[in-house]
């Protein structure tokens, strides 16, 4: 192992960034999904920015949740000696399996299950730690404040402000979902926030097809008809989904995994779906206005079905693509990310797939 | 797909999962009058064997009118009631038939000059039927479109016909609905006598044509009946021979829903009206689009046009009324409306124009010679895109209309937008489009306050009550008005004690169930004209009926001397017979129907009728219920001084009342202390089995008893509130108690005040 790492600094040479740290993660038993989606967050400049902060300011007596254990790895990680090697991940793990019966076992796991779980895990961690602040800060403030808190109406104790943590501030976009009754042609926009897009996919299409297609417009009707406010009654209505507000980094997850009726089982997907390197996002609400992406870690499943199989990951550091595969590290060229697209044939011996895709916004032109 | 196969199955087989509900609509007091949006109008012009000319109006509260002229004033002289939602379109067929079509998925045909009699009713479409088309000079050919891209072309003189052998057949055919088709169905009654219709599944089979992926929303066709388009939200016209049902062509342009489409008299020439804001022309001899007008700002909606297919009329979303040359492209505004336009009509040198509100005014529109509008200027060119009219409005460069009043106004009532069920459940707080306020009573049909126009959240608060009481209805307003709907056995819930409802001459703890009561008033008027009528004819067929639908026979006919009659409707549900509630049924084989409780002939078959009403009205039989009963501890209050009078879990009526608990503790620490004759029965429930206690008539009637002299001032607490005397015991549990556990009282000796 220590070789390997030598051979990454070797392979990287005058050019290995200053500051970074590669580090393998050690499997265990099973463990993969996890170790691919923890490197490529670790790689996710504003996550792993927020979370070492999170770690300076919470110091020893904080009570052990997932975000303290994930905090306490990453900064194990970025404060090694060592420029490369392998970490265990160990009390984070432990941590997980501690508090969710889903990942105890030893079968195997879906990422983006893992991802959206440990996304709204930290958003519920921060958002306590929000409200136990405020509190403190209540009770400690002038009697003048508090006089002003029971003058205030008692719907207040229901009515909650949404409270947003920097998971939010990263990772939450917001959809609206605009439907159009199609007798009085009134438009009902209802928004709807999101951490990651779940996106159908199709046969040798791309990741610009999959959105155009999230946002297609859906008709409602037959038994499934819409109540019209303003008819009073059920109508047929038109239904479609935009991006009102493009999240800071857009998690892209592609369903790859397929319930297939006539089989009473999950079917891998292996279609070959296009991710671009830059991504410009044109179903927005604003129209005009076209956000640009830049492709940062890619999540890849392989294998041939839902219930095995392995995860690895594709992260780009300073320009450089790497290939985390638990315990090890290799530099890639970016031109083989183009091997995890899929295969367009169904039988392939090329099983590795780009499952979750992470763009960072490059803002708007 | 289509309901035809169903003639044998007994009938909808698709809500046999379901017990079928019993709705009423509560009409408003003027029935000269629609309570909500009209879809539609059409005009039948004098003729030889009719003097008057009619107009006739369909709206969404689900009646037809038709409108009598006398100078510049226009009466309604008959309402068409039979479809149970919204009627989307009509036309007039022939001499005088009606053709009407609904979201309720029938289409009907009407004599139209007639007092509303409904000839039959066509049950093919499986969604809304949206529009329908007629042929002008060959009368027989309708055409009707709906949801899910059906459209069939019927021959309405063959689906009124009788199919199978009249008369003898008549009362035989009881399996297929004891009404069969009869040749009669023309003459029968003086009323709508709806429910006279049966399916045409076993008869008449229209042509369907078929080939649309998506729904349509509009439909013409040419005067003789060989040319068929329709449109709706896959954007394009497809056009079709009516006399096959095949497709001749399809033409693309418009990139929104079609929802209006017109056909001059040759069917060569074919203006279409778009959600994309535009009025197409297109020749369909040469298949291709000739001009684009982009007139309005907004979808349109509706079109009409002159007999030389020189000029069109068009309304719509925008609620703008144009009038546009089709050849030089020169259009003006002729009037503005407060609602978006449905429908024209044109009637000699004027236009009637229908909007989603509930009257229908006729403007002047000079058919005869439309260039003279012009002359007054204020014409525009109509360019070929959208933008630039977008534009033109936004700027305020609209000019104004050419005319500013109508010259007829058929006002209608203001829909109901807006309603709140009141914790009395008997009682509804409405706002209509004009911002009225009302106050309904639903067990007598009647607005029992007109507050006018003030604040509808403000009323609601003042009227809030404190009781709690089962939702035993449900209410929509789809129809203008409010629609109750009933379900069993959800309707039985609600009881209430009848003194509470000031019905008097009842034993002191009688409770009355609402909805029982509620369909002994709706179905009064029935059953009072069926006792006249000699015993129902269905019995006859009693070889086909099924086991259970001759068991229901004869416990109608055993009751119907009985407890129908001793059984009289109580006034608190009297229905008004001003303004009568109308029923609306699922029906059996014939389909759903609507009709007004005091035009009820007592020749409705008892089938029409769900199977629990009729149990529920006739034999007092209610389905089981649960939740009127309520559990609850009694304890004493801490520290109280009162002596411990140790009870297990109680049982008693929702409805109970506070100082019959008070009651009930009075008499056991009487009993417990001096007497204790009786109080076995309290040390005896230990804990174990809910003790029904105030069951039947009380337990206190014995008002006179020795000790009651020394009956001490007893309080009963929840959650350490003295609570009223007059509270339920539903109500304390709703508001005072406001937990899922088991309810617990305390009881203590009242401080003197």
């Amino acid at each position: 192992m220590g070789a390997a790492g030598s051979k990454l600094e070797k392979a990287l040479g005058d050019q290995f960034p200053e500051g970074e740290r590669y580090f393998g993660f050690e499997n265990f038993g099973n463990t993969c999904y996890c170790n691919s989606v923890l490197q490529a967050l670790y790689f996710c400049a504003p996550f792993r920015e927020q979370l070492l902060e999170h770690y300076a300011n919470n110091k020893a007596d904080a009570e052990e949740n997932l975000l303290t254990c994930l905090a306490d790895l990453f900064s194990q990680i970025s404060s090694q000696k060592k420029k490369t090697g392998v970490i265990a991940p160990k009390r984070f793990v432990q941590r997980l399996k501690k508090q969710n019966e889903l990942f105890r076992s030893y079968m195997h796991q879906d990422a983006h299950e893992f991802l959206n779980y440990l996304l709204n895990e930290l958003v519920e961690i921060l958002e306590k730690e929000t409200q136990a602040t405020k509190a403190d800060n209540e009770t400690s403030s002038s009697p003048e404040k508090i006089a002003n808190v029971l003058k205030a109406p008692l719907a207040n104790g229901v009515h909650k402000e949404p409270i947003v943590t920097w998971v939010h501030k990263i990772f939450q976009g917001i959809l609206t979902n605009e439907t159009r009754c199609l007798r009085c042609e009134t438009v009902t926009a209802r928004d709807e926030t999101f951490l990651d897009l779940s996106l159908d996919i199709e046969q040798n299409s791309s990741i610009t097809s999959c959105l155009k297609n999230f946002s297609s417009t859906e008709t409602l009707h037959a038994e499934d008809k819409f109540f019209c406010d303003k008819c009073c009654s059920l109508q047929e209505a038109q239904k479609r989904m935009k991006i009102k507000k493009p999240p800071h980094i857009l998690v892209i997850h592609l369903k790859r995994f397929k319930y297939m009726e006539q089989l009473g089982r999950y079917k891998k997907l292996s279609y070959r779906v296009v991710f671009p390197l830059e991504l410009k996002l044109s179903n927005t609400v604003d129209e005009y206005v076209d956000i640009e992406y830049s492709l940062f870690a890619v999540v890849v499943h392989v294998g041939s079905g839902p219930n095995h199989g392995h995860y690895v990951s594709l992260v780009k550091s300073h320009n450089h693509w790497l290939f985390f595969d638990d315990e090890s590290v290799e530099i890639i060229e970016e031109s083989a990310v183009q091997t995890f697209f899929g295969s367009s044939q169904e039988y392939s011996s090329n099983t590795d797939h780009g499952y979750i895709l992470l763009y960072e916004s490059l803002g708007t032109r | 797909m289509h309901r035809v196969g169903s003639a044998g199955s007994n009938g909808g087989s698709v809500r046999t999962r379901k017990e079928k509900k019993l709705t009423y609509v509560l009409n408003d007091a003027n029935d000269t009058k629609h309570c909500a949006g009209i879809n539609c109008l059409d005009v039948l012009k004098s003729s030889v064997s009719n003097d008057q000319s009619y107009l006739f109006t369909g709206s969404r509260d689900g009646t037809l009118k038709r409108w009598a002229f006398d100078e510049d004033a226009t009466f309604c002289s008959a309402t068409f009631e039979s479809h149970v939602d919204w009627v989307n379109d009509a036309a007039l067929a022939g001499e005088s038939t009606l053709v009407s079509c609904s979201s309720d998925t029938t289409v009907k045909t009407w004599d139209g000059l007639s007092d509303g009699v409904c000839t039959r009713t066509l049950r093919q479409h499986s969604d809304y039927v949206t529009c329908l088309a007629v042929a002008a000079k060959n009368n027989n050919v309708v055409a009707s479109g709906g949801l899910g891209g059906e459209v069939f072309i019927w021959d309405i003189e063959a689906a009124l016909s009788p199919v199978t052998k009249p008369n003898d057949a008549n009362e035989d055919s009881s399996s297929n609905g004891a009404n069969g088709p009869v040749t009669s169905l023309r003459t029968v009654g003086s009323s709508n006598n709806i429910s006279v219709q049966s399916s045409p599944s076993h008869g008449y089979t229209p042509t369907i044509a078929k080939g649309h992926k998506e729904s349509v929303y509009a439909l013409a066709m040419n005067d003789t009946g060989t040319m068929l388009v329709s449109g709706g939200t896959e954007k394009v016209l497809r056009v079709w021979d009516p006399r096959t049902g095949s497709k001749s062509m399809k033409l693309r342009g418009h990139t929104d829903n079609v929802r209006v489409l017109l056909l001059d008299s040759t069917g060569r020439f074919c203006l279409s009206g778009s959600s994309d804001s535009m009025i197409r022309l297109w020749d369909l001899g040469q298949q291709r689009c000739l001009h684009t007008y982009a007139v309005h700002t907004d979808s349109v909606w509706a079109l009409a046009c002159n007999p030389s297919f020189s000029h069109v009329y068009s309304g719509g979303r925008d609620q703008c009324l144009y009038l546009t040359d089709l050849a030089t492209r020169e259009s003006v505004l002729l009037c503005t409306k407060e609602h978006p336009i449905q429908q024209l009509a044109l009637q000699d040198n004027s236009i009637w124009v229908a909007t989603t509100d509930s009257s229908v005014e006729r403007w002047p529109a000079e058919v005869q010679s439309p260039k003279t509008v012009f002359q007054r200027g204020g014409s525009f060119l109509a360019g070929n895109l959208s933008f630039n009219r977008a534009r033109v409005s936004l700027e305020g460069l609209n000019p104004a209309p050419a005319y500013k009043e109508p010259s007829i106004t058929v006002p209608g009532t203001h829909p109901i937008v807006q309603h709140e069920i009141l914790n009395n459940k008997r009682q509804i707080l409405t706002k209509d489009a004009a911002g009225s306020v009302k106050l309904w009573d639903i067990t007598r049909g009647v607005v029992v306050e007109d507050y006018g126009k003030i604040s509808f959240e403000e009323k609601k608060e003042e009227l809030f009550e404190m009781v709690s009481i089962p939702s035993w209805f449900t209410v929509d307003t789809r129809l203008g008005c409010l629609s109750v709907h009933l379900e069993t056995p959800q309707c039985f819930s609600a009881e209430m004690y009848s003194a509470d409802l000031k019905v008097s001459g009842r034993p002191e703890d009688d409770k009355i169930n609402l909805a029982r009561e509620t369909l002994k008033g709706l179905l009064g008027h029935w059953l009072a004209k069926k006792k006249h009528k000699p015993k129902p004819q269905v019995l006859a067929s009693g070889d086909t009926l099924s086991v259970k639908d001759t068991k229901k026979n004869l416990s109608a006919s055993k009751t119907e001397e009985s407890s129908a009659a001793s059984d009289p409707v109580y006034p608190p549900f009297e229905f008004s017979s001003v303004s009568p509630p109308s029923i609306i049924t699922e029906g059996s084989q014939g389909g759903p129907w609507r009709k007004k409780i005091t035009e009820f002939t007592g020749t409705e078959d008892e089938k029409d009728f769900p199977l629990w009403c009729l149990d529920a009205v006739l034999n007092n039989r209610l389905p089981p219920r649960e939740n009127t009963k309520l559990s609850f501890f009694l304890h004493p209050c801490e520290g109280s001084s009162v002596q411990v009078v140790t009870l297990g879990k109680l049982s008693a009526p929702r409805i109970l009342r506070v100082h019959k608990v008070t009651n009930y503790v009075v008499e056991k620490m009487v009993l417990d202390n001096p007497l204790d004759s009786l109080a076995i029965d309290a040390a005896s429930v230990s804990g174990g089995q809910p003790q029904p206690l105030f069951s039947g008539n009380g337990l206190l009637q014995s008002g006179l008893k020795p000790w009651q002299k020394l009956r001490p001032s007893i309080e009963i607490l929840c959650n350490s509130q003295v609570l009223s005397p007059d509270m339920s015991l539903a109500t304390v549990r709703a508001y005072v108690w406001k937990k899922p556990e088991d309810l617990i009282l305390n009881y203590r000796v009242a401080i003197a005040r």
